[in-house]
């Protein structure tokens, strides 16, 4: 994270926006833990940005390395190839929970239904497809929400791992 | 305890405790890594005086510095007063090196420069500047050490297969030169790091380990590697030195295969490629592609990637990828470069992910393969490599070449790791 950047400070919604903004994130990571790739997809729209960068999301994806740099295209692939059944990286899927904190609304336009929201999380997964160890994934996620036909989706999802500096074990579930 | 590693290491089979007792890693770090030449990483990633990134060769923290010369060094990353680690980042750009401890500092070449308290200071400064390894060299770029210094020269590590894997991926740059600057990402897997050159190097497994790859996307590997017998003419080929290669030319079925596009998609690339080398020889270049090679012992020329092995412990290593990034071509073909690298490579790509698996799932099964050694019975542990032994064939070149499936690759790491444990 940069020091010489000013933080971003979260903005006021109304109660019943954050809710909604609350229960789409918790809805998310819910189907992200089970592994319900199909209805984890219908949440993102068709101009979707999956990125996990090495380091802080601070530079250009396209211009250097990332874990995950998925555009909806590739996202589809990523979705079809864990829906094969044979993607041994995830076979059995990893038992996963997250635990979802710190929820700061950075940017709301509420009449144009976008929301930039920043949050922390700590994944706990068990690599059931071959050492059977815990691991733990702490991190921060921003999402860039969009109201589409009145319900939330997101265009962007990035997760930057506190641990994104150092080599990382299979990350074939979806972050 | 292994008195003679040939007891382990036959040329159809292998004994699977090689993987999982901490003996043995010893032995290698000292053997293979200490007194054998291995891959350090490429002068692009150090461009300026001052640029510097730190490795471990073996178990040994070094840096690997661009000299206010030009010259690329690698120096110990150990301070040679008491030891502390000078760097302690992945890359950074120094005047000088200072240890946090009492303040040593050790010019870019290595020298000890200063010595806070000078009065106490009874040795000569010569005397202790940073230690290194006492081989360096370097190939098209490829910055090699050897610690011990009595591996010979470079050129004989390689060899001429060595030479020419190597030389056939930087002629695919319109200027002859890669560039490794995208990032190095690691990929840690526990499992023991000689299951890295043999699933680099295994043409046997993508129809089985890739399957969901294979089904979800179109590739060239269709063409080349999948399938088995009947329906591609690839080849499995060991250069010699413990160098193998997948040599996927024979299955391309046109130009540009490699980089899944047609010439029109490229051409400002294939204009360069002309004006480089004549409409003849680019034209073969562009169509027979980067090797997929690997040069022992940690060096994987992925395709369009490079991937280098860190063994950590007997039971863990780190998988580094980058992307093979060209001089002299356009932003836009670095990026499709860069984009192909996240797809393959790498803790969440589509196809090492699952090879990270089947390595930890071959790492566990051999967790207590070292009891059996000396067993036939159950529990014996061996691992079967003769797959194509009777009909791979010798070319003029001296080279062992089999069909793609065959274990001819893993045969060519096997032998040279038994003549590098056996020496004593
Ligand atoms: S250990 Fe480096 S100066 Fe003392
Ligand atoms: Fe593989």
């Amino acid at each position: 994270m940069s020091v010489d950047q000013p933080s971003p400070s979260a903005v006021i919604v109304a109660d019943v926006t954050r809710r909604e903004i609350e229960a789409f994130l918790y809805l998310e990571a819910r189907l992200a833990d089970e592994s319900r790739y199909a209805e984890w997809e219908a949440l993102v729209t068709d101009d979707m940005h999956y990125w996990v960068p090495k380091g802080a999301a601070d530079y250009d994806p396209a211009t250097r390395l990332s874990y995950i740099n998925d555009n909806r295209a590739r996202l589809a692939t990523r979705i079809r190839q864990l829906r094969t059944g044979l993607r041994h990286a995830q076979t059995p899927p990893s038992p996963m929970r997250r635990i979802i904190s710190n929820i700061e609304i950075l940017e709301a336009d509420d009449a144009a239904g976008r929301f930039v929201v920043a949050s922390n999380f700590v994944l706990y997964e068990v690599a059931a497809q071959a050492t059977n160890e815990l691991r733990i994934w702490p991190g921060r996620v921003t999402h860039h929400l969009r109201r589409v036909e009145g319900r939330l989706r997101m265009s962007k999802k990035i997760v930057e791992l506190v641990t994104s500096e150092l080599p990382q074990p299979n990350m074939a579930f979806l972050l | 305890m292994i008195a003679d590693y040939a007891e382990v290491i036959h040329d159809d089979r292998v004994h699977g405790s090689l993987y999982s007792d901490p003996e043995v890693f010893d032995h290698e770090m000292d053997r293979i890594f200490r007194r054998g030449w291995v891959f350090v990483g490429h002068e692009s990633e150090v461009p300026q005086p001052g640029d510097w990134v730190t490795r471990l060769i073996g178990l040994e923290p070094v840096i690997m510095v661009r000299g206010t010369d030009r010259t690329v060094r690698v120096l110990s990353n150990r301070c040679a007063h008491r030891g502390t680690a000078l760097c302690w980042r992945e890359k950074g750009n120094s005047r000088v090196f200072q240890c946090n401890y009492h303040g040593w500092t050790f010019g870019l070449d290595g020298s000890l420069r200063g010595v806070p308290h000078k009065a106490g200071f009874e040795r000569e400064r010569a005397e202790l500047g940073l230690d290194r390894p006492r081989a360096v060299e370097l190939y098209r770029g490829f910055v090699f050490a050897n610690i011990s210094g009595d591996a010979g020269p470079l050129s004989d590590h390689l060899g001429a297969g060595g030479r020419e894997l190597i030389d056939r991926l930087c002629d695919l740059s319109p200027t002859g030169n890669i560039r490794l600057d995208a990032g190095w990402i690691g990929h840690r897997i526990q499992s023991n790091w000689k299951m890295w050159p043999e699933s680099d190097e295994d043409g046997y497994h993508v129809d089985f380990v890739h399957i969901s790859m294979l089904r979800t996307t179109q590739s060239y590997y269709q063409d080349t590697i999948v399938g088995g017998e009947a329906s591609n003419n690839s080849r499995a080929v060991d250069h010699g030195g413990g160098h193998s290669e997948l040599d996927m030319r024979p299955g391309y079925k046109s130009q540009l295969s490699w980089l899944g596009v047609t010439r029109e998609k490229v051409t400002e690339y294939c204009n360069a490629m002309v004006r480089r080398y004549g409409e003849a020889r680019a034209n073969r270049l562009l169509w027979e592609g980067p090797p997929h090679a690997f040069i022992f012992p940690n060096l994987f020329l992925a395709e369009l990637n490079l991937a280098r092995v860190e063994p950590l412990g007997v039971n863990l290593t780190v998988h580094y990828h980058t992307a093979v990034q060209f001089e002299g071509v356009d932003d836009q073909f670095n990026r499709r470069l860069l984009r192909q690298s996240e797809a393959a490579l790498g803790p969440g790509s589509f196809i090492v992910a699952d090879d990270a698996v089947t390595a930890e799932r071959m790492q566990t099964a051999f967790a207590g393969a070292a009891v059996g050694r000396s067993s036939n019975g159950f529990g014996a542990a061996w691992i079967d490599l003769s797959r194509g032994q009777k009909r791979e064939r010798v070319d003029e070149q001296g080279r062992r070449i089999g069909h793609v499936s065959d274990e001819v690759t893993n045969r060519a790491f096997w032998r040279r790791y038994r003549q590098m444990m056996r020496a004593k």
